[in-house]
């Protein structure tokens, strides 16, 4: 063959290879989004229900299953495009506060939302407590259930270009479930702010966030005075990084994930850890050897839920909720079979 | 053009030596084909016989041709042909895998793919004409490298088993380009233009010289890479790949300068390389 066929024949076959490769893809599926279980949880009071997240391409709904597992059952179901996250129940468990969130093609960019609601299981009607003029990322019940206590962002922005957008300008808010009145509580306009939690004689709140390293705050509702605990234990990084703290309902400890360890991808493995509220003491309970994160205390029982991600180096989670005991000895998945949607 | 002629240009048409070069090899084979031919005349031969009888006993043009490129330039065409059908192949296999195991094909991704693969193996091709230019492939090289080394970066995101199958597969290629670069450059200076005892500084300039141009490439596609993924990229992303072509431009005057002052061309590679970092952002702080 001649040099000048070689070039045409050659050159030919890589055009006609493009678009074949074209074609072949477009008949490939496009992408079903994410579908499986979600992060974060909550137990009902009596200690009988968990309610969570279960994301159908991309988009979470709300469903509810018995705390030993069992059928789920389907509470709340956002509109296309859009997830109800981060369930919480009311203290007599009657209603389920969450935020819904979604993003919306804006004039630059894309605008992301999210917004505090609410769901009535007896009367299954979901009301809107804030809308988008603000950005609540969680909410929890006042003990006596007539207010709720919610993180609410000032900006969803990036304020350093090698990090990614997220809400700042935190502080923390009380609305009155009668009235509708809202109290801010906090002027802090904090970096960051999450996981916040009730202590169960509503004397004072607790939640994350970070100076210098990450840290717990006790924020007495009294007085609005604040108590800044730094945890101390045998973890995996320099700085304990800290994830999903939440308070036992005898207010004497704090059970958070934190890393434990490196995997040989040199990824953090996150365990579940057990903090003394008086000597700030922290000590490892869990060994899964997987993304423990998320821990919910039992009411009546000293046990616990955790949320474990068997993929949480990848692009999407695995993840699946495990009963474990309050000491870490024993541990048993809460096996959940999904409604057809 | 006589048949013999004929004969020497097909013989050439599988070659990469540069103009002076192909004079000499194209007199030099005439010259043996002359002799062979007057030895038979004189064995009572006539011309046309004589031809026929000296060109079937020295060879299909193409065989030679092609020896004669393996001798002098050992591995260079096969280099180009791995490199550009090994960047086909794994466009081919990787957006097949994107399709059908992520529902995310990228159409734009796999027309870069196989532009950068196919320049490379017509050069592979077409080692007579573009050979020559010795510049011009490596540039042609450089670009495939830049772009494999880019491939290797997305690989993060993909299922453990794919990033390791893929990571492996690129940094084959990657070094397969980087060793065709070196040694291109290395050709470019022929053997007798510097002394021998030079030669394998010439050949470590070359790696040093190369190594700068990694690192200008990494800082580049770094800076690309966090404002592509941080903030909303405008004007700004232009600059960021400055220093890489600031480099390449300047790589041609060093391929030339490092044969003739090995060690000074070590410290004018640095010069470049700073410069052509330092450069866009002088730029940047003007603006």
């Amino acid at each position: 063959m001649s040099r000048k066929m070689k070039n045409i024949s050659f050159i030919t076959g890589i055009v006609l290879l493009f678009f074949v490769l074209w074609g072949a893809g477009s008949f490939a599926s496009p992408p079903e989004g994410f579908s499986g279980f979600g992060q974060s949880t909550d137990i009902s009071p009596d200690d009988s229900e968990l309610v969570f997240s279960y994301y159908h391409g991309d988009d979470a709904a709300l469903y509810t299953v018995p705390v030993s597992g069992g059928k789920a059952e389907l509470l709340a179901k956002p509109d296309e495009g859009k997830s109800f996250l981060n369930p919480a129940f009311s203290p007599d468990g009657g209603k389920i506060a969450f935020v819904e969130q979604w993003e919306e093609e804006g004039e630059e960019k894309k605008q992301r939302y999210s917004q505090l609601r609410i769901v009535d299981r007896e009367d299954q009607t979901t009301e809107t407590l804030m809308n988008t003029n603000d950005y609540i990322t969680k909410a929890v019940f006042s003990p006596d259930g007539g207010s709720l206590f919610f993180l609410k962002a000032g900006v969803f922005k990036n304020y350093s270009p090698i990090s990614s957008e997220r809400p700042h300008d935190f502080d923390i808010f009380r609305m009155d479930l009668k009235t509708k009145d809202i109290e801010q509580l906090t002027s802090k306009e904090a970096y960051s702010m999450s996981s916040l939690n009730v202590s169960a004689d509503g004397d004072q709140l607790m939640y994350k966030t970070y100076g210098n390293r990450d840290q717990l705050v006790l924020h007495s509702l009294e007085d609005g005075k604040e108590e800044t605990i730094v945890p101390a234990g045998d973890f995996g990084s320099k700085a304990p990084i800290i994830s999903s703290p939440t308070l036992s309902p005898d207010g004497e400890h704090v059970v958070f994930s934190d890393v434990a360890a490196k995997d040989e991808q040199g990824t953090y493995v996150y365990e579940g850890f057990r903090m003394d509220l008086d000597t700030g003491k922290a000590e490892q309970i869990t060994s899964f050897y997987e993304h423990v994160a998320s821990p919910v205390f039992f009411h009546n029982e000293d046990k616990l839920i955790v949320t474990v991600d068997k993929n949480f180096a990848g692009a999407e989670p695995d993840n699946s909720y495990w009963q474990i005991t309050a000491d870490g000895k024993e541990r048993k998945r809460v096996m959940i079979e999904m409604p057809e949607s | 053009m006589t048949n013999m002629e004929r004969h020497v240009e097909k013989i050439l048409e599988q070659m990469q030596s540069p103009h002076d070069e192909r004079e000499e090899i194209r007199e030099e084979v005439l010259n043996h084909l002359e002799e062979a031919k007057q030895h038979y005349i004189s064995g009572g031969f006539n011309e046309k016989q004589a031809e026929k009888r000296v060109l079937s006993e020295f060879g299909s043009a193409e065989t030679i041709g092609n020896q004669l490129q393996e001798s002098m330039y050992p591995y260079q065409r096969g280099l180009l042909y791995v490199i550009g059908i090994g960047t086909i192949l794994f466009g081919v296999i990787f957006y097949l895998t994107s399709a059908f195991f992520l529902h995310n094909p990228i159409p734009v991704w796999l027309a870069i793919q196989l532009v950068t693969g196919g320049t490379v193996t017509l050069a592979a091709i077409n080692i007579s004409f573009v050979g020559r230019y010795f510049y011009l492939v490596n540039v042609l090289l450089l670009v495939n490298v830049l772009w494999n080394g880019i491939n290797i970066a997305i690989m993060e995101v993909r299922p453990r088993w794919q990033a390791i199958f893929f990571g492996i597969y690129l940094l084959v290629l990657v070094g397969l380009g980087l060793v065709a670069v070196i040694r291109n450059a290395y050709y470019s200076s022929s053997p007798a233009a510097s002394k021998q005892r030079h030669r394998g500084m010439v050949l470590l300039s070359h790696i040093v010289n190369l190594l700068f141009g990694l690192v200008v490439a990494g800082v580049s596609l770094f800076f690309l890479w966090a404002l592509l993924a941080f903030s909303e990229a405008k004007a700004d992303v232009i600059l960021t790949v400055v220093p890489i072509i600031i480099w390449v431009i300047t790589y041609k005057f060093q391929m030339r300068y490092i044969p003739k002052k090995p060690l000074i061309s070590i410290a004018t590679g640095l010069g470049f390389s700073v410069l052509s970092i330092v450069l866009p952002f002088m730029i940047l702080r003007l603006l």
